[in-house]
């Protein structure tokens, strides 16, 4: 009997029931697709780090290094387990120029550094896309996934190395996987040769970096024994990376598209559950007297309530089957980063049975919601429903007096805005389906303008330049220096500059425990950061930290901070705390010269007259200043750090946008189809007194267009207030060191395109639908 | 008098029923016309007809010399709008404004007049039919007769050509029947032509023709001519009524 039921609804509403369906498989497919994405990026990383077997701690060191003092701090050092020096040749972009069959190019815009090695033996291993150990053979060479994206390289491309008169021809081999240096914010990147290739390069051309890797009984202590490694004075001329950070840096992309699809997936089930109470509550108003019939022969609350919820309970399953199965189908668009990145991987069984369990959970918070709205019929009394007539809704307070007075506003704009401000709860599904809508377009697309901004660099600890100068920490440091000093003194073209001098001080964390602090100084150190608290030091014993160092050391602005520096301890005030991801997020600012403590780095930003051609500059002075300088224009090293999350990001806005415009207009079709069978005696009421189709169709397109441009307008407010505080909780969940980002908005996209294209097209979809109003005649609508 | 309204070889049917067969009918300006006729004879089918809301299925129907049947459905309206008014069996307010503003909205939106000569008029009719003093209320809170009564001032505030009415008083008791009759007799006195449709023979004797309809055709019609107020006169008047509706098989 139940079935004849829903097989009747079915069938007479149809585009109403069609519109819950497709409700229920956007909100099931959204929750199931974050929960595959997250799942699959946890899983295939841990399989590739299975298999690869990234270090725990890995310094980069350009320069001469001491094996045996290496090897004697390590073997003497209680966590560690094992540890290896592998040799990488640093290579110019300039010196490697790729021929496909299409078009042959250089690599000389890549912002990466790049380094060739060789397949290590047990540990670190570069695989290829099957995970197996990637095996090249002499002539031959592996890319990294990276560059292959960067570049749109193919298997079989030539790549020929140029560089001190040699030059060598390989093939593209494999497509690598490498575990530590697989995304874009790593800095560097490493193209894999045989062993003989390599041992015939090394010394002929590039520079020879280390990478010195230890693995520890516990991978967590390797903050730990990073300053240990320090303090013991090893080497140190380069980059040092935790397991922590290298698995962060490689899940960022993904861990972002699950925060944008869960974020979505719980809008969705929002505008479900406004639309499912709105038919609910239409539909039980429409049978008020066969309710209040079923009361009077005695049905108990429970089996007239099922009578509704088993068509709910059937749209639920239906939706979250197939939203399920369409997850699974096109996962595959939203986990191309994943294996691309960690390596072509089937979804696993887990993100199979997860899936499945969220998309149950959303059938139950569904099933459990309706249940709620349906407890309507529990206060119903038999007398209420077939006496009185009584309606779900109290009717609203006419707008009484309005029309009278009016003077000169005409009539189809007086009863629409009428009823749009007297009559308000009316249209409420309307109202916040926009809202909703406005949130799910316009957070991920400032979030994507927050990524993309040049101003974005100020959050990953560096100021916006034009040009970032870099020495390393060798033996050269000094000369360096100077170097650059004259090459800057000599240039016309810079407007100014500010240099910085990283020193490495002494100090204890909250535990009381040693630890060492990276400390950038120099006159405009910590100006232009983005600062949680407090501001960039102004006195030269002020000093301002880093957010994870202040939670490393439980500090906060204003306390005291003591340096031990050359064995003297010196008092600092803790000016305030900024926001930074380099170094692993661990850094200090400060004016003061620390004169007595060696230089670990300087830093250069220099700012160039307008007409100045930053990236010719770039490439000009990196030739100019060699090896051991890096010459970075901010906005490409932006550009190319963040693009995979950037590209990812637009792809999910690409796809969340259609999503948003299917609903909007099934919210639209369902809002004022029901509507229409509302309103039907008070149409044929204007139609009769004079009033044609067009006037009617009129006060629908201006009371929608009142409602959702007010519905528009509040979820711009409330992207404007709430997305800052939605995407920062995703942010400074991540740990990179970020805790507060300010939302860059596109004032075009967010004030003129996004409103004028919902509106559009909410409008459109109301004028289709209004026009069904051309079949109603009026005598049978007066008779109904 | 000059003709307002016409029908030639009006028909009407719904899929295989013909509700409305030929009907040839002449309305005169200043006219009371009842229309009467058993269930299911086509008079309220006719009136919609007369009235262009309803579109027939054959013949002319010709308003002010012109055939509105040809009209579109904009043209149709404005017809609607500013020439004609309709009363019908429940006054069929718009639940959300008050009495005023419900009797001056077709008004405003034919603008024929100013909106304060519009309030003005309202203003008049509404204390012409004695509801001036509930102008402001709710329609949930007046008494059935006031409804119609200020249906009866929405009908008129675009000074139509003519007034139609479905059953006007078929869901008001007699004395609210008495005076919703009353004004309509003014109405008509006044040079308003008013078509009407009713079962009620006492209701029917205040027009000056009533057409009787029987299987949608005409069948027959009983000059009355115009409604006198004196006592006597009404109840000879009724009664001869009565009786021609007798023989016509009422």
């Amino acid at each position: 009997m139940n079935w004849q039921i829903i097989k009747k609804d079915l069938k007479r509403n149809k585009l109403i029931n069609l519109a819950l369906f497709l409700f229920m498989v956007f909100s099931a497919m959204l929750a199931a697709l974050s929960v595959i994405v997250a799942v699959q990026t946890f899983t295939s990383i841990s399989e590739l780090y299975k298999k690869a077997k990234p270090s725990h701690f890995m310094q980069m060191h350009k320069g001469e290094i001491n094996r045996e003092a290496i090897n004697k701090f390590m073997s003497e050092h209680g966590d560690i387990t094992y540890w290896q020096t592998c040799t990488m040749i640093d290579m110019y972009g300039e010196c490697i120029t790729v021929k496909g069959d299409q078009n042959t190019y250089n690599l000389s815009d890549c912002r990466l550094d790049i380094g060739l090695v060789m397949q290590n033996k047990e540990r670190d291993i570069l695989l290829n896309s099957k995970h197996n150990k990637a095996v090249i053979r002499q002539g031959e060479i592996g890319v990294p996934v990276l560059l292959k994206e960067m570049y749109k390289m193919e298997l079989g491309d030539r790549i020929i190395l140029n560089c001190n008169g040699i030059t060598k021809e390989f093939v593209i081999k494999e497509f690598i996987l490498d575990s530590m240096m697989n995304s874009t914010m790593c800095s560097s990147t490493r193209i894999l040769l045989s062993e003989k290739d390599f041992n015939m390069l090394q010394g002929k051309v590039g520079e020879v970096e280390y990478l010195i890797e230890a693995y520890l009984t516990n991978s967590k202590e390797a903050n730990a024994f990073q300053t240990d490694y320090e303090n013991a004075g090893l080497p140190q001329n380069g980059q040092a990376v935790t397991y922590s950070m290298i698995f962060l840096l490689s899940a960022l992309t993904d861990i972002i598209t699950v925060f944008v699809l869960f974020f979505v997936s719980i809008l969705l089930i929002l505008i479900s559950f406004i639309c499912v109470r709105f038919t609910i509550l239409a539909a039980m108003e429409e049978d008020m007297n066969e309710i209040g019939v079923m009361k009077a022969i005695g049905l108990r609350f429970f089996d007239i309530r099922d009578l509704y919820l088993i068509k709910y309970r059937t749209l639920a399953i239906a939706g979250v089957i197939a939203g399920n199965i369409f997850a699974l189908l096109i996962s595959s668009i939203f986990t191309r980063h994943i294996s691309i990145t960690f390596g072509d991987k089937k979804i696993s069984i887990h993100a199979i049975v997860l899936s499945l369990i969220i998309s149950c959970i959303v059938f139950y918070i569904t099933n459990f919601y309706c249940k709620i709205v349906l407890k309507k019929i529990k206060k119903l009394s038999v007398v209420e429903t077939l006496v009185r007539g009584n309606r779900l809704n109290k009717n609203a307070a006419g707008f009484k007096k309005i029309i009278y007075k009016s003077k000169k506003l005409p009539v189809n704009w007086l009863l629409g805005i009428c009823e749009v401000f007297f009559q308000f709860r009316n249209w409420l599904i309307v109202f916040f389906s926009s809202i909703i809508v406005v949130l799910m377009i316009l957070i991920p697309v400032n979030l994507m303008n927050t990524l993309k901004s040049p101003k974005f660099i100020s959050y990953m600890g560096s100021s916006l330049e034009d040009i970032m100068i870099e020495t390393g920490n060798g033996k050269n440091i000094e000369d360096n220096y100077e170097t650059i000093k004259q090459l800057l003194k000599r240039d016309e073209d810079i407007l100014n500059y500010q240099e910085y001098r990283r020193v490495c001080a002494k100090t204890v964390d909250a535990q009381k425990k040693l630890m060492n602090l990276h400390i950038d100084s120099g006159e405009n150190a910590g100006n232009e950061l983005q600062f949680l608290s407090g501001k960039s030091p102004e006195r030269e014993n002020e000093l301002a930290i880093s957010y994870l160092n202040a939670n490393e050391m439980g500090k906060e602005t204003n306390d005291i901070i003591v340096l031990y520096l050359n064995g003297k301890e010196k008092e600092f005030v803790i000016s305030g705390i900024y926001q930074d991801v380099t170094s692993g997020g661990y850094t200090a600012k400060s004016k003061y010269h620390f004169s007595g403590l060696n230089s670990e780095k300087y830093s250069f930003s220099v700012n160039f007259n307008e007409k100045t051609d930053v990236k010719k500059k770039a490439d000009e002075w990196n030739e100019i200043l060699g090896y051991g300088i890096k010459v970075e224009p901010m906005e490409e090293f932006i550009n190319q750090t963040l693009g995979g999350v950037v590209n990812q990001l637009r792809t999910i806005i690409f796809v969340i946008i259609i999503i948003s415009s299917c609903l909007t207009m099934f919210v639209t079709i369902l809002f004022i189809k029901l509507r229409l069978a509302k309103d039907l005696s008070e149409i044929a009421v204007l139609r009769a007194i004079g009033f044609s189709k067009r006037d009617i169709k009129m006060q629908y397109m201006i009371k929608i267009g009142c409602i959702s441009m007010i519905g528009i307008l509040t979820g711009i407010v409330l992207t404007q207030v709430l997305g800052e505080k939605i995407s920062n909780v995703a942010l400074s969940s991540a740990g990179l060191g970020i805790k507060k980002v300010e939302l860059i908005i596109n004032p075009v996209t967010e004030f003129i395109i996004c409103p004028l294209f919902l509106i559009m097209l909410i409008l459109l979809i109301t004028w289709i639908v209004v026009r069904t109003i051309k079949k109603y005649n009026i005598i049978t609508l007066i008779n109904e | 008098m000059k003709t307002l309204l016409e029908t030639q070889n009006l028909c009407k049917s719904f899929e295989d029923i013909k509700v409305l067969k030929n009907i040839n009918l002449k309305v005169s300006e200043g006219e009371f016309i009842a229309i009467m006729g058993q269930s299911g004879s086509g008079k309220s089918t006719l009136l919609y007809n007369l009235s262009g809301m309803d579109k027939s299925s054959s013949g002319n129907v010709l308003f002010c010399g012109k055939d509105i049947s040809m009209l579109n459905d904009d043209m149709m309206s404005e017809v609607r709008l500013k020439q004609m008014g309709f009363i019908f069996q429940n006054s069929y307010l718009l639940k959300n404004l008050s009495i005023r503003d419900n009797i001056v909205l077709p008004g405003f939106k034919a603008r024929k007049l100013t909106r304060e000569q519009i309030n003005c008029n309202a203003n008049m009719l509404m204390e012409k039919t004695g509801i001036l003093s509930v102008a402001d209320h709710d329609i949930k809170k007046v008494s059935g007769g006031q409804l119609q009564r200020a249906a009866i001032c929405r009908a008129l505030i675009n000074q139509p050509d003519i007034l139609f009415g479905d059953e006007p008083t078929g869901a008001l008791n007699s004395s609210a029947t008495r005076e919703i009759m009353d004004i309509l007799n003014t109405v008509n006195r006044e040079g308003k032509t008013v078509i009407i449709v009713t079962h009620d023979a006492k209701v029917a004797a205040r027009a000056s023709r009533v057409i009787y309809l029987m299987d949608g055709k005409l069948h027959n019609e009983l000059k009355l001519g115009k409604w006198d107020i004196s006592e006597n006169k009404k109840i000879y008047r009724e009664k001869w009524l009565s009786e021609w509706l007798e023989k016509q098989g009422f």
